[in-house]
């Protein structure tokens, strides 16, 4: 017995034949190696039986030289179901399109909400996320994912303290807090303005205040500067002493500097991968094989694919593989130095003021060792050394 | 005679070799399953075919199988299978009445 299924992929039809010697015509196609199967008799003169398509397509030339007539009943297996599809194809097509529209429509952006900002804050951020493409009508694969956006307008927009910015759906919904613009002070409590630290006093300028100190003094971290006791003896007033004094003031700074260092840069080669990903099995889909280097960093990206409200099981990996070289930079002793000092004043610039000024600097003492310099520095900076101290209430008098 | 004589051959061979009839000597060989089913190898061709009757033809004589609501399941040159209620196998010499 042979396996039906095998014909029904290939295609069976059912034959109807009439006439006379219809065992003789059996006879001729058996020995030819057309399969036949299924004969039955309806009468005398009338037989039908299954063959396979592509024998039916031979059988008119063995019936010629018989005296019977040929008619084809039934049609049944994938290539009629085929030919029946093709036919048919406009509501499958009308299917695949209304779901791919679907898809599509599902993965662009379709409003943006801005809450917590002020109109001009808020109009600012529309422009930002406009020049970024993330505007209505998008598709959300060719736009930076979440974090992205964030870390984007955070960094742009002068005025946002933070930005959280979420998707849900087909909507980006951004909760903003904006920077508190420092408020005029206040009207201050009554103070002194004190020394910081150990300090020989540069220039000083006096807003309000009694001057307790003169330039060239040397004074000692805590020390009185500007009094905000004022007015003549007896009649004595307190107000917030405010002045900035410039004090000439010292730091010692320990710096170590190899002479060669090993790191990594990318070199602007890049090679980007797309794969098709369904739950743990990963399918590229572009850019195969390895790439044309060697070291190169990786670099992943996957966004998810939505229909409707839902997230299918189904996203898009974007893979990016950066070229990267190894490169030694050396340096000569004297480049060694003067790198290494660059370094201690930048050391000692991001613990300082913005206004403080580097007036001079010493290098105590050098080595080389082990392939490193190592420098002691003495620096001399000038910075505002006035911090307001409030004045301890007394009873008057 | 020369035909004869090799049917004797084979048959002595069949005999004192122990092979199976049916390859040594064309004959056919018949498998029933109950009534319902009906299996011939090594038949000739079909000679009639109506849904009470089924005439093949051997390679010495005919077979005849009677019953009713007969349908071939399949077909191949030298392989037969029936299906229906057999009643009755027989066999049909080549010249009736000329037996030995």
């Amino acid at each position: 017995m042979k396996n039906q299924w095998i014909e029904f992929f290939s295609g069976k039809v059912t034959v109807k034949v009439s006439g006379r010697g219809i065992e003789r015509f059996l006879n001729v196609l058996t020995r030819n190696g057309l399969m036949i199967w299924n004969v039955k008799r309806h009468g005398t003169e009338t037989i039908t039986f299954t063959m396979s398509l592509s024998d039916a397509l031979k059988i008119r030339h063995f019936a010629r030289e018989k005296e019977c007539s040929i008619t084809f009943l039934r049609r049944a297996g994938m290539p009629f179901l085929f030919k029946r599809l093709l036919k048919n194809s406009g509501f499958i097509g009308g299917a695949i399109l209304f779901l791919m529209i679907i898809l599509v429509l599902s993965n662009v952006i379709w409003g943006i909400e801005i809450k917590g900002a002020k109109p001009a804050t808020e109009y600012q951020i529309r422009k930002e996320l406009d020049k970024m493409g993330v505007k209505i009508g998008k598709v959300q694969f060719f736009v930076d994912n979440v974090e992205g956006i964030q870390r984007k307008l955070t960094n742009n927009v002068g005025n946002l303290t933070w930005v959280g910015v979420e998707l849900k759906g087909t909507t980006y919904h951004l909760q903003v807090v904006e920077k508190k613009e420092p408020e005029k002070p206040e009207q201050l409590a009554p103070r002194n303005l004190v020394a910081k630290k150990k300090a020989v006093i540069d220039s000083m300028y006096v807003e309000t205040g009694q001057k307790m100190v003169d330039i060239h003094d040397h004074v000692e971290a805590g020390q009185l500067l500007v009094s905000g006791v004022i007015g003549k003896e007896g009649q004595t007033q307190q107000v917030a002493a405010i002045g900035e004094v410039w004090g000439e003031t010292w730091y010692r700074s320990h710096v170590e500097l190899p002479l060669k260092t090993k790191f990594f840069v990318f070199n602007g080669q890049e090679k980007q991968k797309f794969s098709l990903i369904l739950g743990n099995l990963e399918i590229p889909i572009w850019g195969f094989g390895e790439p044309d280097f060697q070291e190169y960093e990786a670099e992943k990206n996957v966004k998810k694919i939505n229909l409707l409200k839902w997230e299918l099981p189904i996203s898009i990996g974007n893979e990016t593989l950066r070229a990267r070289e190894e490169t030694t930079r050396t340096y000569t002793d004297k480049e060694a130095e003067k790198n290494a000092l660059e370094l201690a004043k930048n050391k000692i610039k991001s613990g300082l003021d913005e206004e403080a000024i580097i007036k001079d600097e010493k290098i105590l003492h050098k080595e080389l060792k082990d392939g490193k310099v190592i420098l002691d520095i003495h620096f001399k900076i000038i910075e505002n050394i006035a911090v307001g101290q409030p004045i301890p209430k007394e009873t008057p008098e | 005679m020369a035909k004869k004589w090799g049917l004797r051959v084979r048959n002595w061979m069949a005999q004192k070799m122990d092979l199976p009839q049916d390859v040594m000597m064309d004959l056919p060989r018949i498998t029933m399953i109950g009534q319902i089913h009906i299996y011939i190898e090594n038949h000739r061709g079909l000679i009639t075919f109506t849904d009470k009757e089924l005439r093949l033809l051997l390679k010495q004589g005919q077979l005849q199988i009677k019953g009713n609501s007969f349908v071939i399941k399949t077909i191949l040159p030298e392989e037969i299978l029936l299906e229906g209620k057999i009643d009755q196998v027989i066999y049909i010499n080549e010249n009736p009445g000329g037996a030995k």
